[in-house]
């Protein structure tokens, strides 16, 4: 099995050449591609899982493989490689598995579709780019992944690009990360350069930067400055506030795309990076709290969106914003398991929730809400494996979300006691965004599940709304197979691809949080020590004195005086290295705060269901809500506020000048160099070869012909002249002569 | 002076005279009759210098035969009889080349020999000139009969007619004086076929 | 006879002779009175060959100078003779002994 990690870059490689091979022939194949690509990333899969029993058995084994290059011969080096270790593993084993289940899926869902192979070359296309950022041991490599998951994410969002509407949100989620990525080049360069600085050949390194974070060499103010900038481009591509706007627009895209890309992979990459170069971010203090403050006001703010949404996939987009600021707010308060775990078990139920809100859609032809209703009663698997999926998005006792859940805020209270106010804010803001999660869902599953049936009022082409209908194309796709009144009364359950799919993520979705869960044996190999890269294992916050050793950091100030328990604490021997350490240490049972979530579950779960339990009101408080129900359904005004202030003068004042520059001044440059050369060249021509030079030839020529006729007229024809000259030559000869003598 | 010297004088005036009519005169007969005693004048300097022969072989020869083939050459080429017009333009050219040669040739004559004394001469008869022009000047001798034959052929070959136009088919070249008065001495040159009486 | 003449005297004759037939020879239009000049330059030549004959006379008899003369007498009969077949011949071809008029070979 430990062979099995040489062979880890196939779980990437295997995918672009699926993605290849789809490309070139897809069209010609019986499935039309598809086959390649779910052969392709089955066996990824099954590589991934070898990978992930290796690394879960011998925690802390790191293997790190590249290909070296040196374009200048001697002084940088380039690589190219794969750093595989637990974090990999668990990265791999996400990606494979919501990939081979959504390209499964894709099989029903988009089947008929014109553009049939191009979907599924582009998904494995996507699934090469994400494991090329996973497996990256340098920086560069994964800004390489970075870019072009981001490419991908733009060609899938514009997937329906005949429609206005879809290129526009395409634009918008590649415009914003694009900028967010600024930041992330600028934070690699700034790193790099440091690194670089001592001497070391090879600055992108992963593994370097870290070390020489960790032990000091680099400064304070590289560091942060580096770590603020990648953050930055984190930011833009996990849909961090601000920069969340593109993410509720990318649902134009097909939804197996905003299940595999938007849910569980690619908006989790920023999420990835910070937790990869975890070490470096550790270092300094004002880091870490840039980093959970925007993970707060994100997971907070964001879930109220969620309440004046009609679609269900806006619904779930929102709600993928804020689950992203829990794990970014839990990184940023050391929850670094926290984090990554939470990572882990949303993109199982968040894809399965996606897939579910697929099934429904493809279901009843519409994506509003508005739209659907008693559909238990339709389809029964859909409905069993979304509840289970919404329970774990609530955070139910015993689903996966409810493990990972626990553990962020576990994580805010474990920093409130080292001090710091983040860590309450994470904790009570985290409860408090909980119930909102829980609230919106349940007005969903209510909306969706109970209630009459809303489909036979409507017809078919109704909106409500202006946001991109991505499906409306797949709508439209089958009227041929539907007979429209009437027919639309009645939904069906959806056929095996969908529903295979769906059933194996809702496992996914409740059994995934064990390893990391206080169920789990305590001394066994588990969630936290499979995912702990080697250099966090003894890693501490330098700006964090150690706490005297009587009083362990469990009982802090502020806190709600849950962690009793001492397993949470670190350990007390590990005090002696003189700093709090980043790991906490295998999950204990906190009996107070599982109540409290659980109350707060129960709170809201009821209040949902008093509202909606029989189906949709006629008047929803939510939109009754005034001034608030006008800021959230504006959405904040953020996206007013970007094309106001930012699209409009970019393409109003900058992009003419640009233009302008480059037309007039540059061409005018150009045209005018080119004008002076020709003046030149006429010049050179008219004066010098025509006057000059030609004058010259010509000038010689004619001297020639005119001496030559003023000298011809010595040959007179008359010899007496002749003679006359011949005796004047005499003389002359005599004279010399004579004058001789 | 000597009475050899005065005469030598008068000789020489007169012959320079003559020269100078020859090539001055208008009328060519004249200057064809001015040679001639141009050249007997010379004859007379080749008496005073005591050379009995050469002066009287110049005598026959020049005069009485070089003379006369210029008359006689004056007269084939229709040389118009009265004066002729101007000479050529090239006058100017000519009077000033021959007058700086002689004043070039005469300044070195002068210096070169303005010292020498005059001396007497015997004279030399006929028989040392036979013996030497038999004895030692024979080969030029033979060569300038050969050059006379050589003259005389050529000059026959040159002034004939050309072949088949001999005899009756020849034009008769008549000399027909202008009717345009004094003054105009062109003759027209008529061609006309002699008719067959 | 008690003396001679000066020595120069026919040498100035004959150079004077000379420079009047250099005279006619280019200035003289007719073709025969050009033949004429030619033979004043050789009389003038004669003179001078034997007046130099009596330069020598004096230390060693000679007559070599005479016998030059004679020759040239000699020669120039000759030459007398073609010289006026070719001026008849220029005649017949061209109707005129004008030698302005024989400039073909001009520029």
């Amino acid at each position: 099995m430990e062979q099995l990690l040489d062979y880890a870059w196939l779980v990437a490689l295997l995918p672009l050449a699926a993605a290849a091979i789809i490309s070139a022939f897809g069209k010609l194949m019986p499935l039309k591609g598809s086959e390649v690509g779910i052969v392709a990333v089955f066996i990824a899969w099954l590589i991934s899982i070898g990978i992930t029993w290796h690394t879960f058995s011998n925690p802390g084994v790191v293997l790190e493989r590249a290909f070296d290059w040196s374009p200048l011969g001697g002084g940088l080096t380039l690589e190219l490689g794969m750093l595989v270790d637990g974090l990999t593993a668990m990265m791999f084993l996400l990606v494979t598995t919501v990939s081979l289940m959504v390209q499964l899926y894709s099989r029903e869902y988009m089947h008929g579709e014109e553009r049939f192979t191009y979907f599924f070359a582009m998904l494995s296309l996507f699934t090469f780019s994400m494991l090329l950022l996973v497996i990256a041991n340098n920086t560069l490599q994964a800004i390489v992944g970075w870019e072009l998951v981001g490419l991908c994410s733009f060609l899938l969002i514009g997937f329906y690009w005949h429609d206005k509407p879809n290129q526009d949100a395409a634009n918008k989620a590649f415009m914003v990360t694009k900028f967010a990525d600024v930041g992330l080049v600028v934070g690699v360069i700034i790193l790099s350069a440091g690194v670089a600085a001592t001497g070391i050949e090879k600055p992108f390194n992963i593994g370097t930067t870290m070390e020489l974070s960790m032990n000091g060499t680099l400064s304070n103010g590289t560091i942060a400055f580096g770590a603020l900038m990648i953050f930055l481009g984190a930011v833009g591509k996990s849909g961090q506030m601000p920069l969340h706007v593109w993410l509720p627009d990318a649902m134009a895209g097909p939804t197996p795309v905003s299940a595999l890309i938007h849910a569980a992979t690619m908006v989790t990459a920023g999420v990835f990076l910070v937790a990869r170069l975890y070490p470096v971010y550790i270092q300094v203090a004002a880091v870490m709290h840039t980093v959970a403050i925007v993970g707060v006001i994100t997971l907070f703010f964001a879930g109220f969106l969620a309440l004046v949404q009609d679609d269900i996939k806006k619904v779930l987009a929102y709600s993928t914003v804020s689950q992203l600021g829990y794990m970014m707010a839990a990184l940023g308060v050391g929850g670094y398991t926290a984090g990554i775990f939470h990572l882990f078990t949303h993109g199982f139920f968040k894809a399965l929730l996606f897939l579910g809100s697929g099934s429904l859609i493809h279901a009843v032809h519409s994506n509003n809400m508005s739209e659907m209703g008693g559909m238990r009663k339709f389809m029964p698997i859909t409905f069993v494996t979304f509840i289970i999926g919404s329970l774990a998005l609530a955070g139910f006792p015993l689903t996966a979300g409810f493990f990972s859940k626990d553990e962020v805020l576990v994580a805010g209270e474990l920093w409130a006691a080292n001090g710091f106010v983040t860590g309450n804010l994470v904790l009570w803001l985290g409860l408090a965004g909980a119930f909102v999660t829980t609230f919106y869902m349940a007005r969903s599953c209510f909306l969706i599940f109970w209630g009459e049936h809303r489909g036979a009022h409507h017809a078919h082409a109704e909106e409500h709304d202006v946001v991109p209908h991505g499906d409306d194309a797949h709508d439209e796709h089958h009227t041929d197979e539907h007979v429209t009144v009437g027919h639309h009364a009645t939904p069906h359950e959806s056929g095996w691809q969908i529903t295979v799919p769906l059933v194996v993520l809702a496992a996914g979705a409740l059994l995934v949080g064990l390893p990391g869960s206080f169920l789990w044996p305590a001394d066994a190999n588990n969630f936290e020590s499979w995912t702990a890269t080697h250099a966090l294992e003894e890693a501490s916050y330098p700006f964090i004195s150690a706490p005297e050793d009587d009083h362990p950091a469990s009982e802090a100030v502020g806190g709600a005086g849950v962690l009793a328990a001492p397993a949470l604490a670190a350990e007390p021997g590990e005090h002696g290295d003189g700093g709090v350490h980043v790991l906490h240490g295998p999950p204990g049972f906190e009996p107070l705060l599982a109540g409290i979530a659980f109350a707060v579950f129960l709170a809201a779960a009821g209040l949902a269901w008093s509202i909606y339990g029989k189906g949709q009101p006629d008047d929803d408080p939510m939109f009754r809500m005034g001034p608030v129900t006008k800021a959230l359904v504006a959405k904040y005004g953020l996206d007013t506020f970007g094309y106001r202030y930012i699209v409009v003068p970019v393409r109003d004042k900058l992009s003419p000048a640009a233009s302008w520059s480059s037309n007039v001044v540059i061409d005018g440059i150009v045209r005018s160099a080119g004008g002076a050369a020709k003046r030149l060249a006429d010049a050179t021509y008219g004066t010098l070869d025509q006057k000059i030079i030609d004058g010259g030839v010509n000038g010689a020529a004619f001297s020639a012909a005119w001496w030559s006729d003023k000298l011809k007229r010595i040959q007179s024809g008359d010899v007496q002249r002749y003679a006359g000259a011949l005796v004047a030559g005499v003389i002359v000869l005599v004279l010399v002569f004579a004058g001789a003598r | 002076m000597s009475p050899q010297e005065i005469v030598f004088y008068l000789i020489a005036i007169a012959t320079g005279l003559s020269a100078i009519a020859t090539v001055t005169s208008r009328n060519l007969v004249h200057a064809a009759l001015f040679l001639a005693a141009t050249l007997a004048g010379i004859a007379g300097v080749f008496l005073v210098l005591h050379a009995d022969f050469v002066a009287l072989v110049q005598l026959l020869v020049y005069v009485g035969a070089i003379a006369i083939l210029f008359l006689f050459g004056l007269m084939l080429t229709r040389a118009p009889i009265g004066r002729e017009a101007l000479d050529s333009q090239n006058r100017g050219l000519g009077a000033a080349i021959s007058l700086v040669l002689f004043g070039v040739l005469v300044t070195l004559i002068v210096e070169a020999f303005g010292n020498q004394p005059a001396f007497p001469v015997d004279g030399v008869g006929v028989a040392e000139i036979g013996l030497a022009l038999f004895s030692r000047w024979v080969f030029p001798f033979e060569v300038a009969s050969m050059l006379l034959l050589a003259g005389l052929i050529g000059a026959i070959l040159l002034s004939r007619r050309e072949s088949g136009e001999s005899g009756d088919e020849t034009p008769i070249t008549r000399i027909q004086m202008s009717e345009l008065g004094p003054g105009d001495d062109r003759g027209e040159l008529v061609s006309t076929k002699r008719d067959d009486a | 006879m008690s003396e001679g003449i000066h020595f120069i005297g026919p040498l100035i004759l004959a150079a004077f002779l000379f420079c009047v037939g250099i005279y006619g020879i280019i200035a003289r239009r007719n073709a025969v009175l050009v033949l004429m000049s030619v033979e004043l330059m050789l009389n003038a030549v004669n003179i001078n060959l034997v007046a130099f004959n009596n330069l020598r006379f004096a230390d060693s008899p000679t007559v070599d100078g005479q016998i030059f003369a004679l020759f040239i007498i000699a020669i120039a009969a000759a030459e007398v003779g073609v010289g006026l077949a070719i001026v008849l011949n220029m005649f017949r071809n061209r109707a005129s002994v004008n030698v302005d008029d024989v400039d073909l070979m001009r520029w």
